[in-house]
Order: structure tokens, then sequence, then C-alpha cells
């Protein structure tokens, strides 16, 4: 045991293999192009969704519009916005945004379609309310409002 | 693995919310509904936040409690009228709405909500009833 020792007194650590290293680098690629993809919309609105017990998740991503009211977030004002898309606009557009969004779809993501108001606690509900009147005048009557779950006490 | 992980980064996106159901646009020659009086269950919620229920400012709790009772008798016919002001915040709405959801979860039947804001002392036109009759 000893003698072999003496003989081979080299003990350098082996090189590592790196035959693997393309494939991990190829995962953590993938993994973050999947997760940036997730978020297609850049948020200018500033917000805080109210907390329910009574949530559920939306059920189909392809069949659901999103529409943030919030302050904006470079502080360009004080007044509460609606945003559409990426960019802020006023009750006047939604009619053309829902017909937009509503051509994009399938026929059986347009029936099941449902528009997720993702507004905050402060918001006055004048607001909220000409939200909901512009999108009942484009037959847009499934809503969701936007929440975080509330544990039950 | 990747299973896994498509499973945690799929179910990650959903969003959560309070599903609701509005009335389709008034139309020019409306109908108008006939309820009876005693099925209407006035709720106002006013400029401070405050919950009135037929004169009596009352909690989400007992508000809860209070249009549970009320819809157990006849579910489909019984209607819940809303009356906000501008100035309420919309977490005020919010919660409100969540306490009348939670209380007709047991009946196995959709809310009929009727909506109108008030605007000076005049209520605007709005003869909404969410959910399907």
């Amino acid at each position: 045991m000893i003698r072999r020792h003496f003989r081979r007194p080299d003990h350098s650590v082996p090189e590592l293999n790196m035959a693997s290293l393309p494939d991990l680098i190829f995962t953590v690629l993938f993994f973050f192009m999947i997760v940036t993809h997730m978020r297609d919309v850049e948020k200018q609105v500033q917000y805080q969704v109210p907390t329910g017990s009574e949530v559920e998740k939306l059920a189909h991503k392809g069949s659901v519009i999103h529409i943030y009211i919030g302050k904006p977030i470079d502080g360009s004002s004080d007044e509460y916005c609606i945003q559409l898309n990426n960019q802020l606009a006023t009750v006047s557009d939604i009619a053309r945004f829902v017909e937009t969004e509503r051509k994009g779809m399938s026929e059986e993501d347009r029936e099941r379609m449902t528009v997720s108001i993702e507004a905050d606690r402060d918001v006055p509900m004048s607001v909220v309310n000409d939200v909901k009147q512009a999108l009942r005048q484009s037959y847009a009557l499934n809503v969701s409002y936007a929440a975080s779950e509330r544990k039950k006490n | 693995m990747l299973l896994i992980f498509f499973l945690v980064t799929s179910s990650m996106d959903a969003g959560k919310g309070l599903n609701r159901q509005m009335p389709p646009p008034p139309q020019d020659q409306e109908q108008v509904a006939d309820i009876l009086e005693s099925d209407i269950m006035t709720v106002v919620l006013d400029a401070d936040n405050r919950l009135t229920l037929n004169g009596d400012t009352v909690s989400l709790q007992q508000l809860q409690r209070e249009v549970r009772e009320f819809a157990a008798v006849n579910p489909k016919h019984r209607v819940v009228a809303i009356k906000t002001d501008p100035q309420t915040k919309y977490d005020a709405y919010f919660q409100l709405q969540n306490a009348i959801v939670a209380a007709y979860k047991p009946l196995n039947c959709p809310p009929r909500v009727s909506e109108v804001m008030m605007e000076g002392d005049e209520a605007v036109s709005d003869e909404g009833k969410g959910g399907q009759p």
C-alpha cells in the first residue's frame, strides 16, 4: 500500500469531464426562454389587488384579456389610469380593444372569453364602473375581479 | 424533472379572481322587470366605504349572514341590489362581492345582483342583473 503510494505521488485533481456542459447550458437557456416569455405585457401601472376568500383560478389562458387599473409607475400623473396591452388608454378605447382581442381568438375561446380586471384597492368605483359599462356595451360579460387568495377564518 | 418543471410553470401564471357575470347592455325598449318589492335587498356602499342594509350599518360578516338568509328562501327570484358611490374604494366593493358570492355558495345558484351607481342623489339607470336567472 505504502509502496504504491510512493510510485504515484501525483495528487492532482482529475480533470472535469466537460461533455455534459452543453446540455446544462441548453437546459438553463430553455428555462429562461420559457419563463421570460410568460409575461408579454409590461406593466405601466402600479396596483395591489384585493384579497378574497372565494377566488377561483382563471380557467383558460387563451380566452382571458387583462385590463389593469392603477397609478402610472413613472409617476407622470396621480390619476388612476387604465392599461390595455402595452399602453395607457381611456375608457373609450376599451370597445376597440375588446373587438381586436376577440378577433384574434379561436371560436371556442371567444365564447368563454373572460375579462380579468386587475385594479388597485384604492381605485374609486367611478372608474371601475366606467370600465364595466364599456365591457357590457361590447358584450364582454364574463368578468373576473383579480384578487389574491385569503385564508378562510 | 422536465415534467415537474412544466407543471409548476404552467400553473404559476394562471391568475386568480372572483368570477362574475354581467348582464347584457340595456336595450332601447327595456321591459321593466317585475320583481316584487319584498324580493329585493338593497345594500348601500357609501363614499366612506360603509355598508348600509335597510338603514343600518352592518359588517361584512353580518351582511353575509343576512344575504344567505334572504336568498335561501328563493334564490332564483330574489335580487340583491348594490348601490355604490363614485368615491367608494374598489376594495370595499370587492369585499362586498366576495361576501355575496360566499353567501350564495351553499345555495348552488349564481347570485342575482343588480348594480347601480349613485351620482349625486340620482341613480344612474342600470337595471343590471348579474348571473343567469
